[in-house]
């Protein structure tokens, strides 16, 4: 085996990637709906869409991860069948996924060779020394600045993505999918990601790139795709289109019919925070929220905005202090928290939300048990169903049966079974992590209205969102949040969603 | 989720079982079936003698672990001290009883087993607590327990044997294991007393995992503890209190068996843990824990004592027994694995 990187001798504008009417089902659910997709080498397509559009689903069968999917495949002009990833990675296919596959506990070298290791004279045994000069090789060509012996554990996960990308490459790749890999970078880094992308590029190499982030499109981009529900909306040269367009097209309607109006008017002080802090996540975070009032937090994925949630609910440890209703709250915990009064959706739902194994009934019911059962902690079965069934037709959970096991239901479905947990509770303050992560359009606007209903009702929520136009909607104030500090506050109404993300990487500040 | 709510179709909603009820299914027609085929092989085993004296009141020993064993496993737990926790218990109440020597009998007994009790539910919170509030893995705390407890059994007794209870009180005592009470009157019809004690406690477990608020949580913890955490549930507690449970059930145990000889060692009730484990996990509870219960515990419980039954009967020699006892727990485990299409390869993606 040689050392160094092989490139193609693909020309550029030649289509390396004709994929036709594809189609994949989960059971019932149809993910992808006669899906065309194209992609030329030393082409940068950006393919979006909503959570559950059928990004992921397409981009899995691209790298063969399904072997039933239906439909005509054509990889460097020739038909192929991908049914499983070892061909698709022998075919010149690499996906660098938002979670990325790096082994921390190795070295940035042995990262890149992993599965190419050099052999040493011994049978059985590794030659270091052949192994850190091919990857030092390999590092050097794509001119990324990475000491070949330092621990990936070590590294900011920018870079730990500049380690994943030159494994990719080393195994000869030359069709590379990006998913979401700005999910969680500031500015600099943002620009130097670019930067690599493109001299990829240059070199021939194919890239599809996924993002939610539509600002960023006009920067990287040659061409988008959006898709909805499966099913491909549109192809578009980047320089016909606007982000609002775009977004209109991602959503299938425009963004102001999905959002209720205004009805709720801020009051009283509820929830005062006083220098929330925990070293290495975030510092100094001090806010007042209103009954009545939406508080968006806005910042990038890995700001802070989600551990500072977490510390207030008591789910995390941190220093500083909570009042709610004027008094504090010692020694918080989601226990103590829930008894006074403070509800929390979190980010994670499979890890953190839903109880697997257990019926919607009992989802929905677990954190209102005290009130349902009698002396001695007898339960009331009768209290307990009609407490479901109640939550069940105000959320309009489908399927309406309580009994039904939670893991059966569609992500959105389990979504509004949390939310109906906490509604149970019927807290004061409810924190509200990503909401409408994974979930289908109907149903976000359904959860709109219910955040609009509560606020309305007197309740303080507080929103995080990666999706800024929500926030824009929905808050009353916006928090950001950046490297674990509020950076500023901004009104919700008449903030424009590309000012608040420029304002979220930290461009255009003082 | 695809926008496209369809109305009830005229048949409803199709009745689907579980997985659960799929593998309590599967283990239960083994069990008929197994019974059926040594009915019409052996004239021994559809004997009363052997189904009540000899089948049932060995089982009964065993189910009461079984049942606080189910609680810990059902919170996603795991418990290989009971039968270390159980031979300490035995050693307690032989001491209590020596003890008490000079009280009325009843008296003596009664104390001695809430003395007895009280020491095995200490055992157990204790398990309870290095796991869910230090957070040591449970395999690892109850793996050394097992040895701790095991060597406070060896230096209670100086050497591995208690003196045997106290005359005056043997009789009475040994009722618990030995005696036998009439069923409609009549003579040829007769339950031990462990068999009973076995249905007060199964009947109480069952009760209290299936309809108070703590069995709500418990299977709450074993299926998501992290959330069940953050929706306002005392977690640790709840952890806790099944392996001062599963303590308490090991101590009435080790009081009924106690009854059988009169007296104490260290070494007995070794390798018993691993039976326990065997028959909630035949049963169907998963080692993770968020499902399964008493009753499968019950169903698994059965399966492993008949089979337990048969091996003498069908002649299967000493030293291949074990053989077919691990097969078994194997092959039900894997045929439910199968069924649930939980193998290998829907686990790849």
């Amino acid at each position: 085996m040689t050392a160094g990187v092989r490139f193609s001798e693909m020309k550029s504008g030649d289509t390396i990637l004709r994929m036709e009417g594809i189609e994949k089902d989960f059971g019932a659910v149809r993910a992808l709906d006669h899906v065309d997709f194209d992609l030329c080498a030393g082409e940068i397509h950006a393919l979006v869409g909503e959570n559950g559009a059928g990004k992921s689903t397409l981009m899995n069968v691209l790298a063969g991860r399904f072997a039933d999917y239906r439909g005509h495949l054509a990889v460097f002009g020739r038909q192929v069948r991908l049914t499983n990833p070892r061909q698709a990675l022998g075919l010149g296919i690499g996906v660098i996924y938002q979670e990325l596959s790096v082994l921390g506990n190795l070295t940035v070298a042995e990262n890149i060779m992993l599965g190419h290791e050099p052999a040493g004279r011994l049978p059985g045994t590794l030659d270091r020394r052949a192994l850190a000069a091919q990857a030092q090789a390999v590092l050097t060509e794509l001119e990324f600045d990475l000491r070949p012996d330092a621990r990936v554990a070590g590294l900011s996960h920018a870079r730990q993505c500049l380690v994943e990308i030159a494994h990719a490459i080393r195994k000869d790749v030359r069709l590379l999918v990006f998913d979401e890999p700005t999910a969680s970078l500031g500015g600099d880094d943002v620009g130097r990601l670019f930067e690599v992308i493109r001299r990829l590029k240059a070199r021939g190499i194919g890239i599809i790139y996924i993002s939610h982030r539509l600002a960023e499109l006009p920067q990287i981009a040659d061409r988008v795709t959006v898709l909805r529900d499966g099913k491909v909306v549109g192809t578009r040269g980047i320089a016909d289109c606007k982000a609002s367009a775009l977004s209109q097209m991602m959503l299938g309607r425009k963004l102001t019919e999905m959002f209720p109006p205004k009805r709720n008017t801020p009051g009283e002080v509820i929830l005062k925070v006083r220098g929330l802090a925990r070293p290495g996540a975030f510092h100094d975070i001090s806010f007042d929220l209103r009954e009545g009032e939406i508080l968006g937090i806005a910042g990038l994925v890995g700001s802070g905005r989600t551990e500072i949630a977490r510390a207030v609910f008591g789910a995390d440890r941190a220093a500083g202090r909570c009042e709610f209703l004027g008094r504090p709250i010692p020694r918080r915990s989601p226990k103590r928290c829930m008894a006074r009064g403070i509800g929390m959706i979190q980010e994670d739902r499979k890890r953190d939300g839903t109880i697997t194994g257990s019926s919607v009934g009992l989802n929905i019911g677990i954190s209102v048990l005290d009130r349902l059962s009698g002396a001695v902690g007898l339960l009331r079965p009768r209290r307990i169903r009609n407490n479901a069934r109640r939550m069940i037709d105000r959320m309009g959970i489908r399927p309406a049966d309580p009994a039904r096991l939670i893991q059966t239901l569609s992500g959105g479905n389990q979504q509004k079974v949390v939310l109906g947990r906490w509604l149970s509770r019927d807290p004061k303050v409810l924190i509200l992590d990503e909401p409408t992560q994974g979930i289908d359009i109907g149903t976000k606007a359904q959860i709109y209205r219910l955040i609009m209903d509560l606020a309305a009702a007197g309740k303080g929520i507080i929103l995080i969102s990666s999706e800024f136009f929500e926030i824009v909607n929905l808050a009353d104030r916006v928090l950001l949040v950046r490297d674990g500090r509020i950076v500023r506050e901004m009104p919700g109404p008449g903030t424009d969603v590309d000012a608040l993300f420029a304002a979220c990487i930290g461009e255009g500040d003082e | 989720m695809t926008a496209n709510p369809q109305p009830p179709t005229p048949a409803g909603r199709r009745w689907k079982p579980s997985f659960q009820l799929i593998q309590a299914g599967t283990v239960l027609a083994l069990l008929l079936v197994l019974c059926a085929v040594s009915a019409s092989q052996t004239e021994t085993f559809l004997t009363w003698q052997n189904l009540v004296y000899n089948l049932l009141t060995n089982a009964a020993y065993l189910g009461i672990m079984a049942c606080g064993m189910t609680f810990v496993m059902v919170a996603g737990g795991f418990d290989l001290s009971v039968g270390s926790t159980t031979t300490v218990c035995s050693v307690v109440a032989v001491l209590a009883l020596q003890a008490l020597t000079g009280q009325p009998v009843w008296v003596s007994i009664v104390i001695a087993v809430l003395v007895t009790a009280a020491a095995g539910a200490l055992l157990g919170a204790l398990n309870g607590a290095t796991i869910s509030y230090i957070g040591v893995n449970p395999f690892v705390a109850t793996l050394s327990t097992m040895l701790v407890f095991r060597g406070i059994a060896l230096i209670l007794t100086h050497g591995g044997q208690t003196e045997s209870v106290p005359l005056g009180l043997k009789n009475t005592f040994s009722q618990l294991y030995w005696g036998k009470v009439p069923l409609f009157g009549s003579e040829t019809y007769q339950v031990t007393v462990p068999i009973l004690v076995f249905a007060g406690v199964f009947l109480i477990c069952l009760y209290v995992l299936r309809f108070t608020r703590f069995g709500h949580y418990v299977y709450a913890v074993g299926g998501n503890e992290n959330a069940s955490w953050l929706a306002g549930i005392n977690t640790s507690l709840v952890k806790a209190a099944t392996y001062a449970i599963c303590g308490l059930t090991c101590a009435v145990a080790a009081v009924i068996y106690t009854g059988m000889s009169n007296t104490a060692q260290a070494a007995s009730y070794r390798g018993l843990e691993l039976v326990v484990i065997a028959s909630v996990i035949v049963g169907g509870t998963p080692l993770g824990g968020g499902s399964g219960g008493l009753l499968f515990t019950l169903i698994g419980l059965l399966l492993l004592s008949v089979i337990e039954n048969l091996l003498p009967q069908f002649g299967v020699q000493e030293e291949y027994r074990n053989i077919v006892r691990g097969l078994i727990i194997l092959v039900v485990v894997a045929v439910d694995v199968l069924a649930r299409g939980a193998g290998r390869k829907a686990r790849r993606t």
